[in-house]
């Protein structure tokens, strides 16, 4: 057996039934093994497209991603989903064919040193040195991907290594011990909790991760505390949950931020405290003392201290703490803020209304349904105003904020659920990033439906340029771009365009309706902003609104 | 703030570059760096100086597959310098 052959017998030896990538010279012999092999490779049209698609795949089942790139460009144009997968904690295994291990060193044709290059942006990175190591390397990186904090790793493979024959040994992944949790740490956290009168849970992306939602589910339940969530956690919190604000942070709810900051004990499980969410560090949840529920160590006491952390797989953390009942008047008073600061759709204007038309999406699409972001307004539109039940079905870049994640991701997405409806919400700005992905639907006649917000605008930053660089609208105006349906219909997807609002509640029935790939592309008000802001420095209760 | 540290790593050159990465990217200034070859590792000495916490970083490179060993080292006055 080859080392080719052996790297897509282990991918199929371990469940992996599809793949994502580009081929070119230095990964031949593994394009080579996958012809008439039972994995299924998809090819995309960019090896940043196969990132985000083994992105979307894994995020949308918790199941590994999987993508091959060729050494040198094609390796270079994976850098971005990786880290990206990095940033979000997500399984992806990338495989990068790499010149001949003699020719490493001498520049040669399509040489990147990609080992080097992947330190910053994968969980780990392996190239392999001989043909001997391969089956263990493999496995391993496999493993690693999924276990503990999961992660992008990556396995640069030299070509003669593909080439070579190869042993394979079975390698029998140790059976890590889960950290074990410190009993007086939960004691501590019981003892504050006893003596809360105003706490708050504030859920992120590591209850997807462990799989925990019904765990938290049940503390909510049992608890009745307030709950607050990040972008990625979205979902993980059901939304009919009676005491759910919604996200918090720079684009969070009035009540959520304001929730947070007048809490006395903030129960922090699986986030992180990134800057977006706390805004002004010093200033945030500045009366609360910390419980931190999370599987990596280092999170806790790197931005915000705890006062009590319980480390370990929040599946098993997550149930100690269930004995505890909130204050009823801080129920009333969250709830009381919740529904003043509640969303409004009656929108006066006669132009297209995003949250309006998200809000109506969110209503009509089924409760299985995905949503794939790309980056900006809608993203934060679409965290704002659409709802989900699991957070597999809510995809956004998270920690980079990686425009041009929302196609490809949306690409995964479908092919690991085909039965479910997965739909792309874009802006103008971030569609034209991985663009060439609608042949990759063309090629596999996807149903992936595409949400253009069109404000002809990079909105988020044309937003902050009018707020805070005094109107200087300096390479923010898109007024050239293409005509979206027009491009669309060259890939063969139908579709149409909107301007006004009377246009929205038809045009919506139209995109869910539609049982093939379709485009809406929906014309907005170019000075439409999102709304609350909390500005660059403040803290979170010191959010511009619309009409302040 | 200087503080030493002892770090045991695989024996691989992929394993120093992503350690020293790790304390630079988290702020972490190196003063001074020994390392010598033992029984498939490396024993790494090293001094750095940061104003935050060294939490910050033992608790990064205790996550890195390669790092077998983190262990801080009471500063010698002398060292100190």
């Amino acid at each position: 057996m080859t080392g080719a052959e052996l790297l897509i017998d282990l991918l199929a030896k371990h469940g992996v039934k599809e793949v994502f990538g580009y081929p070119g010279g230095a990964i031949m012999p593994i394009y080579d093994a996958l012809y008439g092999a039972p994995v299924k490779h998809y090819l995309t049209r960019h090896e940043q497209g196969a990132g985000f698609a083994a992105v979307g795949y894994a995020r949308s089942t918790g199941k590994l991603g999987v993508c091959f790139a060729t050494s040198g460009p094609g390796a270079t144009n994976l850098i971005t989903s990786l880290a990206d997968a990095m940033m979000d904690s997500v399984p992806v295994l990338a495989i990068t064919g790499q010149v001949p291990t003699a020719a490493i060193g001498s520049d040669a044709f399509q040489e990147v040193d990609v080992l080097g290059m992947s330190l910053s942006c994968t969980k780990h990175s392996y190239m392999v040195e001989r043909a001997e190591d391969l089956a263990e390397v493999l496995q391993e990186a496999m493993h690693l991907a999924l276990s503990g904090r999961p992660g992008p790793v990556l396995v640069d493979i030299p070509k003669d290594i593909q080439l070579a024959q190869v042993p394979f040994h079975p390698w029998l992944a140790l059976e890590e011990e889960a950290p074990q949790l410190d009993m007086n740490e939960v004691v501590k956290a019981e003892q504050l909790l006893a003596q809360a009168k105003k706490p708050v849970a504030y859920v992120g992306g590591g209850v997807h991760n462990a799989n925990a939602q019904a765990e938290l589910m049940q503390f909510l339940n049992k608890t009745q505390m307030p709950a607050v969530s990040t972008l990625k956690a979205l979902g993980s919190v059901l939304p009919d949950y009676e005491y759910d604000l919604g996200m918090l942070g720079m684009h969070g709810g009035q009540a959520a931020n304001l929730a947070v900051q007048e809490c006395d004990v903030l129960v922090c499980i699986g986030a992180r405290f990134d800057d977006r969410v706390t805004g002004n560090l010093a200033k945030f949840a500045s009366k609360a003392k910390v419980i931190h529920l999370d599987i990596d160590p280092a999170e806790v006491g790197k931005r915000k201290p705890a006062a009590a952390s319980m480390i370990g797989d929040l599946k098993a953390t997550i149930p100690h703490l269930a004995c505890f009942v909130t204050d009823a008047q801080w129920l009333a008073h969250t709830s009381s803020m919740k529904k003043e600061h509640a969303w409004r759709y009656d929108y006066p204007g006669e132009k297209v209304f995003a949250p309006y038309l998200l809000n109506e999406l969110s209503k009509r699409m089924p409760n299985t349904g995905v949503v794939c972001c790309d980056v900006g307004q809608h993203q934060m539109w679409v965290a704002q105003h659409m709802k989900f039940t699991s957070p597999h079905n809510h995809l956004s870049s998270g920690g980079a904020g990686t425009m041009g994640f929302g196609l490809p991701a949306a690409i995964g997405a479908q092919i690991a659920r085909p039965d479910d409806m997965v739909i792309t919400v874009s802006g103008d700005g971030s569609i034209m990033m991985n663009i060439q992905e609608l042949a990759t639907i063309r090629r596999n006649n996807l149903p992936v439906k595409i949400l253009i917000l069109d404000n002809q605008r990079l909105g988020m930053v044309r937003q902050w340029q009018q707020l805070f660089f005094e109107g200087r609208y300096s390479e923010t105006n898109l007024s050239d771009n293409p005509d979206f349906v027009q491009l669309a219909a060259v890939f063969g997807i139908p579709g149409q365009t909107i301007t006004h609002a009377s246009e929205v509640d038809a045009a919506v029935d139209a995109l869910v309706a539609s049982e093939g790939p379709y485009i809406l592309h929906a014309c907005i008000d170019d000075k439409e902003n999102v709304w609350p802001l909390v500005p660059p420095g403040a803290a979170n209760d010191e959010m511009m609104t619309e009409n302040a | 703030m200087k503080h030493q540290l002892n770090i045991a790593v695989k024996q691989q050159s992929v394993a120093i570059e992503r350690f020293l990465r790790v304390v630079r990217h988290r702020g972490f200034q190196l003063l001074d760096l020994a390392l010598e070859g033992q029984d498939e590792l490396f024993q790494v000495k090293m001094t750095v100086d940061s104003d935050k916490p060294i939490y910050l970083l033992t608790s990064q490179l205790s996550k890195l597959v390669e790092v077998k060993q983190v262990e801080l080292q009471p500063m010698q006055q002398q060292a100190i310098g």
